[in-house]
């Protein structure tokens, strides 16, 4: 079972980038599954309600609270 | 005439729902703004027109092409909205539902791929959504043409009595509440505004819709834009999202059944596992790429292509030769039409097959689902020179045609990366390179052939990054870019909606060559085909070869001595494979043997492989020139193009014939 990642500190991130995750449904609280990620500080693949969305890494730490690395 | 806009978030299968519903073709794409242009289709067998706007997330864009919705909402008024949603993922599309629902206009909520839905093992009940929102709910499963046949009588039958409609207003919190009372009031007496529009411009401005409050700001709504530092401050924005999204939740819930699910494994995840796999990612992407190269370039595309080739230099110059002395035309005419337009409209022409080839294989990566997933695993490297993975496709494409490379980089959203990846494209070396670059390197590196080719791309590709590079820091862009991808379902890819997309790309090219390049043949025709004097025969006495000879002491430190040479790079700016053909009438001869021999006595390896620097990259071709134009909508950064690549090819070929006489 993938591991999973409860995404907060919305507001740690560009104004752009919030809005964009909010429109894919991504909010402050919401849990989502880590599918893939890549080596090198690359591109995370989460999964929410059966919506796969790729986010690059520093984003995904920040929405994380950089505490799960 | 009636009108319906079609409205929705991206990856819904709004485009297919589109071309299903009318008779016109329409763009198929899987990524946001790809839908540019204003699209306008008939209903089949009704006076309903339909118009296609871009595909967005929300009301409040954030990038121009999603800024196209707004104003057109702000600005029109259509007598229907057809709300296209992806019924998996209803959750977040209602969110555009409510706000478009707000605006009263009268609203079909179509809930589309309906059985993506029914996979996840849920359905909603239709009258419960209609009931709660207002409007009319239709289920279809467009891929399948499941239910397209009664939205389209639906759409068809559309009467006066049924567009008429309430908006739908939420229990917003009292305090933002009394704000929209308080505008919209002052609106509908100060500006004496329909109060149904008001209202809906309140909640915008409120809620901090961008394209609404530049609105404001422009018509000067007072009432409004007093209010600003108060709404903000109090975070209505918000508290507006809390009291939609709690009310989508409660609706869900409401109208959700549990069906059996058909138990289907799980095709998306099984294919993502090998496709996005971080090993084995890159590879794949690369094999794929090989692959569709193979096909548009030797498998299907190229022997097609010089099936047409021969046709056209062949059997058509002949017979239209034969026709033109038999009809007494005048040998300037003959010229014209023989060697000028047959020749060099026709040239860019049998292009046409490799090119339709391409943009199939890539119709058939977008419509997939694929092309999101090819831009995830190409972000990190792309990241590194300031743009990110939805570039790469672009560049990549670039090296089968530019003109192609450039018109796919639509689908990147901050049009300063695409402005960067539009103007990098050139220096991709495009397939019509590839003639001339044989036959330099036949002539001067007979035992190296591969390796001094390949050397030749790869430079392109460090020049490319290079100036991306110089972009980046010149016009600051940085961290603040978006990069997130919604990776759609994977779908059976269908025939249909590949090729709507395969002509839809394609008649761009098609069109170009009756027009841009039409002109730029005639020009060139006359250029070789005139002097001082009036109409020569012998090209060595044209216009084109006096200009040649003129700026022979301009390029001699570049190695280039011979005016032919020269003149021919002219005809190379209308089309690159034009180089070789121009260079063996220069040179006054029919063989590439004998051209191959003529060159050699010219000059030395060193300033061989200079030529095939400067070659690559001493200005885009006259398609590419003016896709750029169409593109950018700028001729500023058209000039610049061709100016910038002029002084890089300049620069690098005189560095390595200078370096490169000094070492041998």
């Amino acid at each position: 079972m993938a591991a999973t990642y409860t995404l907060s500190h919305f507001d740690r991130l560009n104004e752009a980038t919030q809005e964009r995750l909010h429109n894919l449904g991504l909010y402050e609280g919401i849990t989502v599954a880590l599918i893939q990620r890549y080596p090198f500080h690359g591109p995370v693949i989460i999964e929410n309600e059966h919506q796969r969305i790729g986010l690059r890494y520093r984003v995904f730490t920040q929405l994380t609270g950089g505490s799960n690395q | 005439m009636t009108t319906v806009a079609l409205l929705g978030n991206p990856n819904t299968g709004k485009t297919t729902i589109f071309n299903s519903l009318t008779d016109k073709y329409a763009y198929v794409g899987n990524w946001t703004g790809v839908t540019v242009e204003k699209k306008l289709g008939q209903i089949k067998n009704s006076s309903v027109t339909l118009v296609d706007l871009p595909g967005v997330y929300s009301l409040n864009p954030l990038t121009k092409d999603e800024a196209v919705v707004t104003s057109y909402l702000l600005n029109n008024h259509p007598d229907l909205i057809l709300n296209v949603t992806n019924a998996g993922q209803l959750k977040r599309n209602l969110l555009l539902t409510i706000e478009v629902l707000e605006l009263g206009a009268p609203v079909i909520l179509n809930l589309n791929m309906i059985d993506d839905l029914k996979r996840q093992g849920k359905y909603y009940d239709p009258s419960i959504l209609e009931d709660w929102l207002g409007c009319k709910v239709k289920t279809t499963n467009a891929r399948t043409h499941e239910g397209v046949a009664t939205l389209k009588a639906d759409l068809a039958n559309l009467t006066a009595d049924q567009t008429s409609s309430s908006p739908l207003l939420l229990d917003y919190p009292p305090m933002v509440k009394q704000a929209i009372r308080q505008a919209t009031e002052a609106l509908v007496q100060d500006y004496d505004m329909n109060h149904d529009f008001a209202q809906w411009l309140s909640i915008q401005y409120i809620n901090k819709n961008k394209a609404v409050r530049r609105y404001a700001l422009f018509h000067d709504l007072t009432p409004l834009r007093s209010q600003e530092k108060y709404y903000d401050a109090q975070d209505f924005e918000g508290q507006i999202f809390n009291t939609r999204f709690s009310f989508i939740e409660r609706l869900l819930a409401a109208a959700s059944q549990t069906i059996s699910s058909a138990n289907q494994v799980e095709l998306t995840s099984k294919i993502d596992r090998v496709v996005t796999n971080p090993v084995l990612g890159l590879p794949i992407f690369a094999g794929i790429f090989f692959l569709i190269f193979k096909l548009s370039f030797d498998w299907v595309g190229t022997p097609l292509s010089d099936l047409l080739d021969s046709f056209i230099s062949g059997p058509l110059s002949t017979w239209a030769e034969q026709f033109l002395t038999a009809a007494g035309a005048l040998p300037v005419l003959r010229s014209l039409i023989v060697n000028g337009l047959i020749a060099g409209v026709g040239g860019i022409l049998v292009f046409i097959p490799q090119i339709f080839v391409l943009f199939a294989c890539i119709s058939l990566l977008e419509d997939s689902g694929y092309m999101a997933r090819a831009a995830l695993v190409t972000d990190r490297i792309m990241q590194l020179i300031g743009l990110n993975g939805k570039s790469f496709i672009p560049l990549i494409i670039g090296f089968g045609c530019n003109v192609t490379g450039i018109m796919a980089a639509r689908t990147i959203e901050q049009p300063k990366e695409r402005l960067i990846t539009t103007l990098i494209s050139p220096f991709m070396s495009c397939s019509a390179r590839l003639p001339v670059y044989s036959l330099v390197v036949a002539a001067f590196f007979p035992k190296h052939q591969a390796l001094i080719v390949l050397s030749v791309y790869f430079l392109g590709i460090v020049v490319a990054l290079l100036v991306a590079k110089g972009y980046q820091l010149l016009f600051g862009v940085s961290d603040s870019s978006v990069f997130i991808v919604e990776l759609p379902q994977y779908h059976l890819p269908r025939f249909d909606v590949i090729w709507h997309g395969t002509w839809d790309k394609g008649k761009g090219f098609v069109k170009k060559a009756g027009t841009v390049i039409f002109a730029g043949t005639v020009l060139i025709w006359l250029l070789s085909s005139f002097s001082t004097h009036g109409y020569v025969t012998n090209s060595s006495q044209s216009f084109a070869a006096s200009l040649g000879r003129q700026l022979v002491p301009f390029l001699a430190p570049i190695g280039i001595t011979q005016w032919q040479t020269i003149a021919a790079l002219f005809t190379g700016i209308l089309a690159k494979e034009a180089i070789t053909s121009s260079m063996m009438v220069m040179f006054h001869t029919s063989s590439q043997a004998v051209l191959i021999s003529a060159l050699g006595q010219f000059i030395n390896p060193v300033a061989a492989y200079a030529l095939l620097v400067f070659i690559l990259l001493y200005a885009p071709c006259f398609a590419t020139l003016g896709t750029i134009k169409q593109e950018t909508g700028s001729t500023k950064w058209t000039i610049w193009s061709l100016v910038s690549s002029l002084i890089i090819a300049y620069g690098l070929s005189w560095l390595i014939f200078t370096i490169g006489s000094f070492l041998v």
